[in-house]
């Protein structure tokens, strides 16, 4: 019986891990369950009937600095938070990875960076980064009132770190954002997100 | 003289004219700097310069296409009037995983060469400075942005440049590597989740397919981060890779384009949308398969996997009863140290031999391009057939219906010696043959990667797993104290004999079993009939016997034995076994609660996967034990199946109990050489999760839970 479950335990060591499948456009986004900087348990099925953006970040990735250095993603947070528009930024940066905050630091995020997102959620074990399959910081999501996905990719066309390049890029965010509060469907749905890797857990 | 002196000072001036081959410029984690291919450059010519990349250990750039994150390197140049340079030629890039993530690009060193023209107009003499500012993200685990201005100066003289001693070679290498067309011709297919891209032409004939990858320009059009599963086909290959996020938008990409590398070599190649190309496919996975699983084994860790998987095999069911056989012999020699010892190598030389053997065999059999894996030997109804009567043979023979080799009279103790030697290697060989079928845990990756690698690699591997199974037995005879535990030899061993004659008979049995799930209810009356007849001649053998050691000549009784014992040998490997009805695969057996299932097809798993229900697909055989006890186990009780209820879960079967290419395709494409292999794949489709391979009940009730909501 011993010698069974030690089999059993080297057979289980052997088995690849799970794979999901990717989000799709149109469909339900993946729903999920996370604690707040506060420690408080956050759903995305609580914010039903809201349009629903998440953000994907990581402090110490300079594709992120571009766009906060510059106010330009809190300028994007607060005029989407005007239009009733819920922003949940995430972090999925495993422990001891670049981009990981955890208590005082978590709580502090919103301040350090005067981010105008509703949340910020921690995903430490990067669960929620897998469900969605999010690859790299900045990667950006746009959940419609019905809880569809009606957009997911790059939060502009200019990919590179350089601050020059906020100056006349397409930003895909405030286009789709736009379309979804006149009723239009998204023009653009899917773009390539680029920056830094999500340091996902191992 | 003084003409002397001018050409020499001359000379000279060429000399600290040259491409000074401009100040490299350390970035942070690179040194970055430009290198001409030529010492000059004529009007109207063009060069390479290529830009040179020392990375840090650790540290990486990237290639045209980031992958999954990251960005290209790019190069603004700032050159004289009427100057001209034209695109980075990339090499091919390496893949780098990092998580769930897959990027492409460089490590250690690179040269990325840029054409550089002249103006006709460019005068001869003049030496211009070429600028570039490079901007590159150099990434570990973190990334950073780094950038370079760099500079390089460069005569202008007419006639053929001389090249540049440190540099024209690395970059004329570079070039030639670098992918270009090659004349090979693509076509792409979305068929549901997969995109299948083939690619036919001269340079795939024939060549190793075995690493072969896409690598796409435009980074949306694939997920790279999931596995290229290639099919081989007379005149190319078809890889199954994963639509991007471009096939998501309203207008989905007409053409694929990027670079095929195969092995050391890579091509340029664009595909258009439209029907795949006959002979892009049709001969299976190539035969070293990457794979998810199995596929980046080392040679060192694949042979201890397959030690440890030996030590287990002595665990497995399939070779209880030999071993069971071979523990009364050994008791029979506890007390003769020198007897048992060579008893024991013997029996190491024979399975060593036997596993050697077969893995020859079974390379041979691949290398002419069959389906087969590891078992393949019981797959064939003659050898399930003749290993039946073979077991029936020894089963008898430990009953004492007769005796093997000469005769009872020949107990002396040369001959004893010799025949215990001769009876030891026979076990030992028997005992692997037998034990095929069985895959212990640990043994599967490493025979998935054994028989994916070259001759040598994969024998060693097959070495270190007959190693692993022989030790035990070959140990314990040299370890003094262990064999003067065993009880002393007596009466006491003729009983323990024939009590171990009923596992043989057991086994015997079970292969009959086996041999009417491959070739029906006809070939049970024949075996059947071949094993009385074998019985009857095994017991006129044994009569003979007895009567030779009381003096008398037996003569016609041995020979009519001997005569029955071949006769019925023969009946059961010839003529061959009819293939059965589809009907008699599906006899279930009575397990306690039959969860109902599906014989096993691609188009099935992809109907169910489409449907958003979660299967279960069993690759099992007649002839695996460990499938059997599995299914009996873990797959009959009224939990398992009130999962698959309550999942709604599909349950596919791929047996395997006869030669199936489909199945083989699919075990291969997991890294597995054999069965039995669980997968179970999620309600939202993806890749299939593994199974260990002994299940229990409740493994497979929560991998159908988890597969529920995945």
């Amino acid at each position: 019986m011993l010698s069974r479950s030690i089999l059993l335990a080297a057979a289980v060591a052997l088995a690849a891990p799970a794979a999901y499948a990717a989000p799709v456009v149109g469909q339900a986004a993946p729903a999920f369950t996370v604690k707040d900087a506060d420690g408080k348990t956050r759903s995305l099925s609580e914010f039903k009937g809201k349009t629903v953006v998440l953000e994907w970040t990581n402090d110490g990735c300079p594709y992120v600095q571009k766009h906060y250095k510059s106010g330009a993603m809190q300028g994007l947070q607060k005029g989407a938070s005007k239009d009733g528009v819920v922003w949940l930024t995430l972090i999925s940066s495993a422990p001891g990875k670049q981009g990981y905050v955890e208590g005082a630091q978590a709580k502090g995020w919103k301040a350090t960076n005067s981010a105008g997102s509703t949340a910020l959620l921690l995903d430490p074990a990067g669960q929620v980064g897998r469900a969605y399959e999010a690859k790299t910081t900045p990667h950006m999501y746009i959940v419609d009132k019905a809880g569809k996905l009606a957009y997911m990719g790059g939060i502009d066309d200019k990919p590179t770190a350089d601050p020059a390049s906020l100056k006349g890029a397409n930003n895909y965010v405030s286009a789709a954002l736009s379309d979804i509060k006149a009723g239009r469907p998204v023009a653009t749905a899917v773009s390539k997100p680029y920056g830094c890797t999500i340091k996902y857990s191992e | 003289m003084t003409r002397l002196f001018a050409k020499l000072l001359a000379a000279f001036t060429l000399v600290w004219a040259l491409p000074a081959a401009a100040q490299p410029v350390d970035t942070g984690h690179l040194v970055a700097e430009l290198v001409a291919r030529d010492q000059s450059i004529a009007p109207g010519a063009t060069t390479y310069v290529a830009l040179r990349q020392k990375i840090d250990k650790g540290w990486h750039t990237y290639w045209r296409n980031s992958g999954d994150s990251g960005e290209a390197t790019r190069i603004a140049w700032t050159l004289p009037a009427g100057w001209t340079a034209g695109d980075i030629v990339w090499p091919a890039p390496k893949r780098q995983p990092t998580g769930p993530l897959m990027n492409y690009g460089y490590q250690d060193e690179v040269l990325l060469p840029v054409p550089i023209t002249a103006p006709a107009s460019a005068k001869p003499g003049e030496t211009v400075t070429l600028k570039a500012q490079a901007t590159f993200l150099v990434c570990e685990e973190i990334c950073v942005p780094e950038d370079a201005e760099l500079t390089l100066s460069l005569p202008v003289r007419e006639g053929l440049a001389e090249p540049n001693p440190q540099w024209s070679g690395p970059i004329a290498k570079t070039l030639a590597a670098a992918p270009a067309p090659a004349g090979l011709s693509g076509a792409f297919a979305k068929q549901g989740e997969v995109l299948a891209l083939a690619v036919t032409g001269e340079a795939l004939k024939g060549a190793d397919l075995a690493d072969t990858y896409f690598f796409p320009f435009d980074s949306t059009v694939i997920d790279h981060a999931k596995p290229q599963a290639i099919e081989r086909g007379p005149d190319g290959l078809t890889l199954a890779l994963t639509p991007g996020y471009a096939f998501q938008q309203p207008q989905a990409p007409k053409t694929l384009s990027g670079v095929l590398s195969v092995g050391d070599k890579s091509y340029e190649i664009s595909a258009a949308e439209g029907a795949l190309p006959a002979g892009a496919a049709g001969l299976g996975p190539p035969a070293r398969t990457g794979g998810a699983a199995g596929g980046s084994l080392g040679l060192p860790l694949a042979a201890a996997f397959a030690f440890l998987g030996g030590l287990i095999l002595n665990l497995m069911p399939c070779v209880f009863p030999i071993l069971a056989m071979k523990a009364a012999s050994l008791a029979g020699h506890a007390h003769e140290r020198r007897a048992a010892q060579g008893q024991g190598l013997a029996f190491l030389v024979g399975v060593l031999a036997t596993f050697l053997a077969l893995a020859l065999a079974l390379i041979a059999v691949r290398a002419g391009g069959a389906a087969v894996g590891w078992g393949f030997q019981l797959q064939s109804p003659p050898v399930v057939a003749g290993l039946a009567l073979l077991m029936l043979a020894v089963a008898l023979n430990l009953s004492g219906v007769f005796e093997v080799g000469s005769s009872l009279q020949g107990v002396g103790t040369g001959l004893a010696g010799k025949r215990g030697l001769a009876g030891a290697f026979f076990t030992g060989a028997l005992a692997v043959v037998v034990a095929a079928p069985c895959t212990a845990p640990f043994m599967a990756p490493a025979l998935g990667w054994a028989l994916t690698q070259s001759a040598p690699a994969a024998l060693t591997v097959f070495l270190a797993l007959g190693l692993g199974f022989a030790a035990p037995f070959a140990l314990a005879a040299f370890i003094p104290g262990l064999l003067s535990r065993l009880p002393k030899p007596g009466p006491w061993m003729d009983g323990f004999k024939k009590l171990l004659a009923f596992p043989m008979y057991g086994a015997a049995a079970w292969l009959v079993w086996v041999l009417t799930l491959q070739a029906g209810d006809t070939a049970l009356a024949r075996i059947l009939m071949a094993a009385i007849i074998l019985a009857l001649g095994a017991w006129l053998l044994g009569v003979a016997q007895r009567r030779h050691a009381g003096g008398a000549s037996m003569l016609a009784s041995a020979g009519v034995g001997a005569a029955l014992t071949l006769a019925a040998a023969l009946a059961a490997i010839w003529p061959n076994y009819a293939e059965p009805g589809a009907a008699v695969a599906s006899s279930g057996g009575g397990g306690k609660a039959d969860v109902p299932y599906e014989a096993y097809s691609p188009e099935k798993l992809a109907a169910a996967q489409a449907a958003g229900k979660p299967v279960f697909v069993n690759f099992t055989a007649a002839w695996c034990v460990t499938c059997q006890v599995n299914e009996r186990v873990a797959l009959t009780s009224q939990a398992v199946a009130d999962a698959f209820q309550q999942s709604g879960a599909v349950y596919l079967k791929a047996d395997w109990t006869r030669k199936d290419a489909e199945i083989e395709a699919e075990l291969a494409k997991h890294g597995r050489a054999g069965v039995p292999l669980y997968l179970v794949y999620g309600a939202k489709g993806g890749e299939g999760v593994i199974l260990p391979q002994i299940l229990t009940e409740g493994l497979v009730v929560r991998a159908l839970k988890d597969a529920q909501g995945r």
